[in-house]
């Protein structure tokens, strides 16, 4: 053993559902794209951990690809369509206020591990409790951007929800089976490209008729002069 | 020797009782109210010294004192628990007496003042002989008096409206709780043949059924959430001397009738979760109430519901950890939970006394029409400090030890096999937490408003220091908080516990020194010019006490954090005088403060039972032969009855 | 036990915090400066405002009463106490005279409740909010340090600070317990000390009225009392985390070098956390007072995971 695993992977599981919990708190758009990408590197380091501990090659291309998609691409790219929105903070929330979604978030994490510790027993790698709590945390995070999308009313935001969600995926993939590289790649651009239809909808949904030609019309204009590539919409 | 003290005691009320009854109505009223607050005192001495006996030798005493039938007997049984409550009951019965003396004078009508004494003395007697009371007969019998005793007691004022409302709801929710109780034993009579307490042995099912109806009964008397409504109500009502004997020792009965049949049961796990929940839900809620309130009696009255969540929290910990095998653990709560019972009764009947003294000097319970009064009423101000502090578990003070042996109970609860209770444990930490900083708080409130800054009206400017008696009676109390805080370590050893709680005679001396240390080095090193003038007012010329920091702004912030709990709904309504709203006409705002449990629970449920009971008055119409009609029904089905038995 | 050396401890202790305190409120206000591109007092500027503030006659308001002489006093001797229980060089032999924690947070609410009724005592509304704002504030910050205080006691099996320290210190690798409390007490020395997104311990305006407005009646004397209790809060909760996270350098050895070596690595560690504290501070901005409860849910929720993963792993 090179690294103390257990203690760094103890300490990432509870930084990666910190994370979670900021998305769900946070209203400042350019902050919430800051913590996915946070979220993200956390979760590639998560990987390059195993990957050190078992020498999977898998594990370490996994943790590039997380790098440059997710760290690098997808909150670039995000980063941009939220200043072209000019939408700076999302501050309605339905059904759930935040701190009430955080303590349900909370219940959901000892639910899930109640639930969970019988399921998958046999199922794991390792066969400690360590990862049974992993996979616990994978799947809490999945819930946890569910309740980002269902609380929250901009398009910007549900986008980080599925996010996170995602990355919750990943996460379960990691301590328990490991997904085959090609899906985790396919997921990879499913994402990059729900981040690209998004923006469509933002811009449809997200504002009303007067408003939508308003923003168009600049939208386009800078198109024209500056980035003939994304005319896709 | 010590059964004489035991019944000399019971006697010696019961005369001191007599004498202030027989007193009313003749010249001699004022001397015999008098002569028998001075037995009440010697009685409650008495009994004290025969606990304190029990309590340190661990003797044991028992009597039958009257058979009417072989089943129904009164018989008495005091051991050490029913000793420790004994001593509850005796000092706080001490100092009341005290207290009561000058206090009832204030009372306008003359008859009422012997009344009062009277029922008092009564109120005390049947509290002692139910704690003494060894079969379930007698305990009935003696609950229901106490029950009685103190209602015709919270009916002192029954001209007021608001002393009759409280007057209904004590009297259906304390037979409720009689009821429950009479269930039980009857649930417990069935099972057993026999109405003796300590014959309780059976299988889980049902002695959880004998349990669930013994804590709904004791609930109800001890004023757990949701069953809390009574205290808020009956404490402002009545007189002070006896707010300070129903929340500071007749809750207390309540509470010894849980762990009684606790210790006589066999315990399981989700008994100890069930009191856990609810003890930590009063705590809380008990607290958040009490943040709200600015009547000092009714703050006082949500106080007590929050600190018997915190004696329930030591309770259900008990059993937990005794179920699940860590008896030692189980013991340091249980502990904890019954030393919170004294030192609750002790500055809980302290805060109830020092507040009648506010209350008589000034006229009115509303805390934002005092202020200033540790000018004006310096001895009650410090007396009423040491109850504050007491209450929100500061040290060196009694109350601190018994919050910090409840807290190192769930700092142990690692050592629980099942993480599902440990989660359940740190969950109720979390909140008993929160519950014991909002008390601090709460209390900085009360005592802030209510003895600092200026005077906010004519009549706490014009407020004067009460009686001596009643400094007296309360300063006894006072006294026990300083000296249960600080040699609690030295009193559980004593008493044969080995308890590891921080020795506070230690702490308590190197505080003291301490400060000593400070006050000689800064009149040393410091400049020692003062100059006592008018500080900066925020800009206005001359301070008054309009511009004070007022109780509802202090608890603000509380407030429109917690505003989920509350559930205050602020509705504003605007008009204009044109269509684009830029002219503004007149406006309403208000906050309304929905009553969660008297509108949700409360009152659907009296509802129902008025109309069930009109449906049954429409088949009573007064004719005699519409009721012969019924009897005549009524025996055919009984001997349908008969013969489909038989 | 040796009485002698346990004396020997409290004394030096007690003396090391008294005296190096005011120097982390000037560290982190030069840090401040730093970042804002200016240079800042110098380091001795707290020692020298104290000296000051003593040198000073004490102004009494009218309508105050002896709770308001008698507040800096029990501030300062609740701390003195308090100082006892968190070794910071020199770690004593097992005692149960000292180190429970409980009894340690609570002698911080002792004084924290007497500083309350201080501000209440003068009547100015200046005062009467900021004691409201700052029994708020402790009120919902109290259950988050009793689940991270309750997670070491979970570690290390425990409730004597002293204890835990010896159980750190017998770890050789990083705790993953450790290093996440330390992150929720970062936060709880965050809120205790008044610092930026809570408060702001360089102003008492409208905005920040909280701690500094609660302390406004006070002045010469009582005021440095209270300055040098507030600093000395401080320096004890950064002592808990440091020693909790690094406790290498904490000696159990009374001898004049290893005292000395302890010393120096206790400077050094406490240096580094003012810096990081001061930087912090310098990143934040100061949240809206009832935006305050969506910061400490986040630290609730941290210190609730911390536990759980403590629990179950």
């Amino acid at each position: 053993m090179i690294l103390p695993t257990e203690q760094l992977t103890q300490i990432l599981m509870v930084m990666v559902l910190a994370t979670a919990a900021i998305i769900i708190m946070k209203r400042d758009i350019r902050s919430l794209i800051k913590t996915y990408a946070f979220q993200s590197l956390l979760v590639a380091v998560m990987a390059l951990v195993f990957y050190i501990e078992t020498g999977a090659v898998t594990l370490l291309l996994l943790a590039v690809v997380f790098i440059i998609s997710k760290v690098w691409i997808i909150p670039h790219f995000m980063g941009k369509v939220q200043q072209k929105l000019n939408i700076k903070r999302d501050i309605k929330f339905h059904f759930l206020s935040p701190i009430t979604a955080l303590i349900v978030s909370l219940f959901i994490l000892l639910f899930v591990y109640l639930a969970f510790t019988p399921l998958i027993a046999e199922l794991n790698r390792f066969n400690s409790t360590l990862f049974t709590l992993g996979a616990t945390v994978g799947v809490s995070i999945v819930f946890m951007g569910m309740i980002v999308i269902f609380t929250r009313k901009q398009t910007l935001t549900n986008v980080v929800g599925y996010l996170t969600m995602e990355n919750g995926v990943v996460l379960f993939s990691l301590f328990l089976t490991e997904l085959p590289m090609l899906i985790e790649i396919l997921i990879i651009i499913d994402l990059i490209m729900l981040t690209l239809i998004a923006t469509v909808l933002a811009f449809g949904i997200d504002s009303t008729i007067e408003e939508f030609h308003a923003r168009l019309n600049p939208f386009s204009r800078e198109q024209q002069t500056k980035k003939p590539e994304e005319t896709t919409q | 020797m010590i059964e004489t003290l035991f019944s000399l005691s019971l006697i010696v009320l019961l005369i001191a009782a007599t004498i202030s009854l027989l007193g009313t109505k003749t010249s001699y009223s004022k001397i015999a109210r008098r002569i028998s607050l001075v037995l009440a005192t010697t009685a409650s001495i008495f009994m004290l010294a025969f606990a304190a006996e029990i309590l340190l030798t661990d003797g044991n005493y028992s009597v039958l004192a009257y058979q009417i039938t072989p089943t129904f007997q009164f018989s008495f049984m005091v051991d050490r628990l029913a000793a420790f409550f004994l001593s509850i009951i005796s000092i706080v019965s001490v100092a009341v007496s005290i207290y009561s003396i000058p206090y009832v004078e204030h009372e306008e009508h003359e008859d009422r003042k012997n009344l009062i004494v009277g029922l008092m003395c009564f109120f005390i007697l049947s509290m002692l002989l139910v704690i003494a009371s060894f079969s379930m007969f007698s305990f009935l019998f003696f609950w229901e008096i106490m029950a009685l005793s103190s209602f015709l007691l919270v009916m002192t004022d029954f001209e007021k409206k608001e002393t009759q409302k409280a007057g209904i709801f004590y009297f259906v929710m304390t037979h409720l709780s009689t009821l429950f109780l009479f269930f039980a034993f009857l649930f417990i009579y069935l099972q057993t043949g026999t109405f003796d307490i300590a014959a309780i042995r059976a299988d889980p099912l049902v002695t959880s059924i004998a349990f669930g109806f013994l804590f709904l009964g004791f609930g109800i008397k001890a004023g757990i959430i949701p069953f809390h409504k009574w205290l808020p109500y009956a404490h402002p009502a009545s007189p002070s001397n006896i707010s300070a004997l129903m929340s500071g020792v007749m809750i207390k009965v309540a509470i010894y009738g849980l762990v009684r049949f606790l210790f006589l049961l066999p315990l399981q796990t989700w008994w100890g979760i069930l009191i856990l929940a609810m003890g930590t839900l009063s705590a809380v809620l008990g607290v958040i109430y009490a943040i709200k309130e600015h009547d000092i009696k009714r703050l006082l009255a949500y106080h007590s519901i929050e600190n018997i969540g915190i004696i329930l929290i030591g309770v259900g910990l008990y059993v937990i950890f005794t179920v699940e095998g860590f008896q030692s653990i189980g013991m340091l709560a249980l502990l904890g939970g019954l030393f919170h019972t004294l030192n609750h009764a002790i500055f809980k009947s302290l805060l109830f006394m020092t507040s009648g003294s506010i209350v008589n000097a000034t006229g009115t319970r509303n805390i934002e029409e005092m202020g200033g009064l540790i000018k004006r009423m310096p001895k009650t101000a410090m007396l009423f400090l040491i109850g504050a502090v007491s209450i929100s578990a500061l040290p060196p003070f009694n109350g601190f030890i018994s919050e910090l042996m409840i807290f190192q109970t769930f700092f142990q609860s690692s050592v629980l096999s099942n993480s599902f209770l440990e989660l359940l444990l740190l969950l109720a930490l979390a909140v008993f937490a929160l519950t014991s900083a909002l008390a601090a708080a709460c209390f900085v409130k009360a005592f802030g408003v209510t003895f600092l800054a200026l005077p906010r009206s004519h009549e706490a400017k014009a407020a004067k220091e009460s009686p001596k008696l009643m400094i007296i009676g309360s300063a006894i109390l006072a006294g026990l908080c300083v000296v249960l805080g600080i040699f609690s370590s030295q009193i559980f050893g004593l008493l044969g516990f080995s308890i590891a709680v921080p020795n506070m005679l230690f702490i308590g001396v190197i505080l003291a020194g301490f400060y000593g240390l400070i006050f000689l080095a800064m009149r040393e090193i410091a400049n020692r010019n003062e100059r006592v003038t008018e500080t900066w007012g925020c800009g206005y010329p001359m301070q008054n006490s309009k511009m004070e920091y007022t109780a509802s702004g202090f608890s603000e912030p509380i407030v429109t954090i917690l505003k989920g709990i509350f559930r205050t709904q602020k509705t504003s309504e605007r008009s204009f005088h044109d269509d684009k709203k830029s002219v503004f006409k007149e406006g309403k705002a208000e906050i309304h403060l929905l009553k969660f449990f008297e509108e949700r629970l409360y009152l659907p449920v009296a509802n129902a039972v008025k109309k069930i009971a009109e449906k049954v008055n429409s088949m009573q119409r007064g004719d005699v032969d519409l009721h012969v009609a019924y009897g005549f029904v009524m025996i055919v089905i009984l001997l349908l009855i008969i013969w489909w038995f038989a | 036990m040796n009485i002698a050396l346990l004396l020997a401890y409290g004394i030096i202790n007690t003396l090391f915090v008294l005296l190096v305190s005011p120097l982390f409120i000037s560290l982190i206000k030069k840090v401040k400066a730093y970042a804002q591109g200016r240079r800042g007092p110098s380091l001795l500027q707290t020692y020298r405002n104290l000296a000051k503030l003593l040198k000073k006659e004490t102004v009494y308001s009218q309508n105050s009463s002896w709770i308001m002489r008698a507040t800096p006093i029990i501030n300062l001797a609740a701390l003195l106490v308090a100082s006892l229980f968190v070794p910071l060089i020199y770690l004593p032999e097992p005692t149960d005279l000292v180190g429970n924690i409980i009894l340690f947070l609570y002698l911080l609410a002792l004084a924290k409740f007497f500083m309350a009724l201080a501000g209440l005592d003068a009547g100015s509304s200046f005062g009467g909010m900021g004691s409201s704002r700052e029994m708020a504030i402790s009120a919902l910050i109290e259950p988050i340090i009793m689940l991270v205080f309750a997670s070491l006691a979970f570690a290390y099996k425990t409730v004597s600070i002293p204890d835990m320290f010896r159980g750190a210190l017998a770890n050789n690798v990083f705790d993953p317990v450790a290093v996440l409390v330390a992150v929720s007490l970062f936060i709880v020395i965050v809120v205790e000390s008044s610092r930026v997104p809570v408060d702001n311990p360089e102003t008492h305006l409208e905005l920040t009225m909280i701690h500094e407005a609660m302390i406004l009646e006070q002045s010469g004397k009582n005021l440095a009392m209270m300055e040098l209790s507030s600093a000395m809060k401080q320096l004890l909760l950064m002592g808990v985390l440091l020693n909790i996270l690094v406790p290498w350098g904490l000696t159990t050895d009374f001898s004049p070098v290893s005292l000395a070596v302890a010393l120096a690595v206790f400077l050094l560690k406490a240096v580094i956390l003012a810096v990081v504290i001061g930087l912090f501070e310098s990143c934040a901005a100061k949240s809206r007072f009832f935006r305050l409860p969506g910061l400490f849910a986040i630290a609730l929720f941290l210190a609730v995971v911390t536990l759980i993963i403590e629990v179950f792993a």
